[in-house]
């Protein structure tokens, strides 16, 4: 087990940093006064590496994810995707994202849904045709193209999200708690899916999840969070083989790392 | 599906009762016959009266059918602009709350001063279509899933694609829940309209010439009509708009007012300059409106005037003894038939959530009569109440039951079930339900019923005053009209719709006070 906290981090030389934050906070103003949501931190993620940020609510995790996808501005230090600004960065398509809630629009069936992003960004959809059926296939709902969100299941809905994700072919992948509102088995399942799709295509991926389990077996490295103000408490990394098995579950090293996992999240200066 | 059919079955089996008491009652007992005329009887001299009907109709439904196209083109225009600038919508707010509760008999006059032909009638039925279907396109464009909004940001779009790909099509059901509510609004828009404008077809003239004949089954058969058109209006855009909602997820037509949005932005010296811009607008629309259309200033003065008139010169104080003496005759009688209304509605909400039948039963029936245009209940208040206040009162009561019925009923029914059975937990019944759970949950509801109606409960005195009872404002307008008194006109018309805005605008003062505690 390997201990790393963001100073002592070390980036392999050759190895091409994707994502850099830098000394990034954010205050947001409240009828009680200003509230520390994230106190300035800093961040480096390779190219290729999955992410994951935890902590309870309240650490800031998706107030990061989102000044990422420049849907909030820091209010100092900066932010680099491959060193542009997020807001040129996601222009040039490069971005994908899916939240907690999979914002379907209702009235598009589920091929018009995953090549929205396509219709935002100005490309044309016809060429990519096949691609889009390839990605619904990926996320496995061959046959349910022409389904409305209204007649899938929940999980359905997600992994629809999930292939939007990816229509654009992004270079960083953005994941905002995609599977909070499913149960545990459905859980489970979709993380075995996404370890998939992600192993098919080694985009460089940030997940905030509230799921332990979720991050240590889907993860390089976990970074942990604390509230009040929100900050990284520690960096974890996450030493299994890929790729990853549904045995890995029941590994005790799997359980051990969990624990390592747990007792960060409550150490020292956690909030109560 | 056999529990669907019997109930069909129970209520074709209620309706067939209740014809069968009207028609024995309305042709055997001798009020019956001058109060309710027999259906039989509504018939036959309707069948008689058919070319009469075809002519009147024809007007009416082509005046309104083009106010509702005018009308709603209008307010779909203006809640575009709206929605891309919420600064706009805050400088228009005097303009658009004063088109919202004018009672809009005063304003048919004044549009015949400027306008010939049937287009008095046409615009004033555009003018009330427009805040209803502008205030539904308004909530459905600014009803953006945030999540959806986000995306589209994080695929680098701006308010363009949000607008084409998003608000455009989840706006649709909101769209056509306006349309729907507008639709019987410019019916009665056009017959208010035919009272004042003099012309010889139409409803409006069609009741005018009825009323002094005194033959019940015709003045029946006259609201009865009015009812059936503007109730097929509303049904038009019934099955599209719900067959849209179905596509697009739960929208409701919510009982927030829009402009309480946008009201909460921007600094103290912000806000008071919108107000003040908000204020002066309508004024200078009018002011625009006289010295535009070169209509003579002894015919159509402008605000200044108007003002002056009431302050100023040798019959300064006769004008203001004359508007002073109908208010002191309209203002009481509005007010009680607002209170009574209102609290008629809240007692039979209640009741219906201590005995859920009842509300099974009168929901679809107060559904339907909150569409009804208001004038369509003159014959009937007329032959029941006759031509005193107590018509003047039971024509406000009327107007503001219905809708207000609906919405506190609406209120009632978004109370979280799991509020409701905590109460049931701990062994309260129905009663204590009431008091601790669903009255304080619907309180905005409450509000948002007495801020709609308000300014209908003025209109509906408005109307029997001019109508029946040649007392109060409404009669003072109409003597005014036929007297060519045009200053008094337009103070009249001014004083009724400060009035109605003031009124609109002191229940949302009490409301924020107590529902922001």
């Amino acid at each position: 087990m390997t201990y790393m906290t963001i100073n002592t981090s070390p980036t392999p030389p050759e190895a091409a940093v994707d994502l850099i934050i830098d000394q990034a906070g954010k205050t947001f103003p409240t009828p009680r006064g200003p509230v520390v949501a994230l106190a300035p931190i800093s961040l480096k993620v390779t190219r290729g590496s999955f992410v994951a940020l935890i902590g309870p609510s309240g650490c800031g995790k998706s107030t990061l994810l989102r000044m990422v996808a420049g849907l909030e501005q820091p209010d100092d230090g900066a932010i680099l995707i491959r060193s542009k600004h997020p807001e040129q960065f996601r222009k040039e398509g490069e971005l994908g994202i899916a939240f907690q809630d999979p914002a379907l629009l209702p009235w598009r069936n589920v091929f018009a849904n995953v090549a929205f992003p396509l219709q935002i960004l100005g490309r044309p959809i016809k060429p990519n045709n096949e691609k889009i059926r390839a990605l619904i296939d990926l996320v496995g709902l061959k046959g349910y193209e022409d389904a409305l969100p209204s007649q899938l299941s929940g999980g359905m809905r997600q992994r629809v999200a999930i292939a939007r994700s990816l229509v654009s072919d992004p270079s960083v992948l953005l994941l905002d708690e995609p599977f909070g509102a499913l149960d545990q088995i459905l859980r489970r399942q979709m993380n075995l899916e996404l370890q998939r799709i992600w192993a098919a295509r080694q985009t460089t991926t940030l997940l905030v999840t509230h799921g332990i389990d979720e991050a240590v077996f889907l993860a390089d490295e976990v970074v942990v969070m604390h509230a009040k103000p929100g900050r990284i408490a520690e960096i974890i990394k996450v030493p299994f083989a890929r790729p990853r098995t549904p045995d890995l579950f029941s590994s005790p090293e799997f359980h051990a790392l969990c624990d390592t996992l747990t007792a960060a999240l409550h150490g020292p200066g956690a909030a109560a | 599906m056999s529990g669907a059919t019997r109930e069909n079955a129970r209520i074709v089996f209620g309706v067939l009762v209740v014809l069968a008491i009207w028609e024995f009652l309305g042709s055997q007992t001798s009020w019956g016959v001058a109060m309710f005329p027999a259906p039989s009887r509504i018939l036959a001299q309707a069948f008689a009266d058919r070319e009469l009907y075809w002519l009147h109709g024809l007007a009416t439904v082509r005046t309104a059918t083009i106010g509702f196209v005018f009308g709603c083109a209008a307010a779909m225009l203006a809640a575009l602009l709206f929605c891309l600038s919420p600064s706009l919508e805050l400088a228009f707010r005097g303009v658009n709350i004063a088109l919202f509760a004018m009672p809009a008999i005063v304003v048919g006059p004044l549009l015949v001063l400027f306008f010939n032909g049937d287009w008095p009638q046409t615009i004033l039925a555009a003018l009330m279509v427009y805040f209803p279907a502008m205030s539904a396109t308004l909530l459905g464009l600014r009803q953006v899933d945030p999540r959806l909004a986000d995306l589209v940001a994080a695929y680098g779009g701006g308010e363009t694609k949000l607008m084409l790909h998003v608000r455009f099509r989840g706006a649709l059901p909101s769209l056509f829940a306006g349309f729907r509510v507008a639709a019987p609004l410019a019916v009665l828009g056009a017959v208010l309209g035919e009272f004042g404008s003099g012309t010889r077809w139409g409803f409006g003239a069609f009741l005018l010439s009825a009323l002094p004949q005194g033959n019940p089954a015709r003045l029946w058969g006259i609201g009865l009509a009015a009812s059936l058109i503007a109730l097929a209006g509303y049904a038009l855009f019934l099955l599209p708009a719900r067959r849209l909602a179905a596509s697009t997820s739960a929208v409701t037509l919510s009982a927030v007012s829009p402009a309480a949005i946008a009201v909460s932005s921007g600094g103290r010296l912000r806000r008071i300059a919108f107000a003040l811009v908000a204020l002066a607008l309508p004024f200078l629309l009018w002011w625009l409106m006289v010295t535009l259309t070169k209509v003579s200033p002894i015919i159509a003065p402008g605000p200044v005037q108007t003002i002056l008139f009431l302050f100023e010169g040798r019959q300064a104080s006769a004008a203001r003894h004359a508007l002073g003496l109908a208010l002191g005759q309209t203002l009481p009688v509005a007010a009680l038939g607002l209170l009574a209304g209102l609290a008629f509605a809240f007692v039979l909400a209640a009741l219906s959530l201590l005995a859920p039948a009842l509300a099974r039963a009168l929901m679809p029936v107060a559904m339907v009569a909150q569409n009804m245009p208001l004038v369509a209940v003159v014959p009937i208040v007329t032959l029941v109440f006759g031509r005193g206040v107590t018509a003047s009162v039971f024509m406000a009561v009327l107007v503001v039951f219905f809708p207000a019925y609906v919405l506190l009923q609406q209120g009632f029914t978004t109370v979280p079930r799991a509020a409701s059975d905590l109460v049931a937990t701990y062994g309260g019944g129905r009663l204590k339900n009431l008091v601790f759970v669903a009255v304080p949950y619907s309180i905005g509801h409450l509000f948002a019923a007495a801020r709609l109606v308000a300014p209908q409960a003025l209109l509906g005195v408005m109307v029997a005053e001019w109508l029946l009872t040649g007392t109060g404002l409404g009669n003072l307008l109409n003597v005014s009209r036929g007297g060519l008194d045009y200053d008094m006109i337009w103070a009249g018309a001014l004083i009724s719709i400060l009035i109605s805005v003031a009124a609109y605008e002191a229940v949302g003062l009490i409301e924020r006070k107590v529902v922001r505690r």
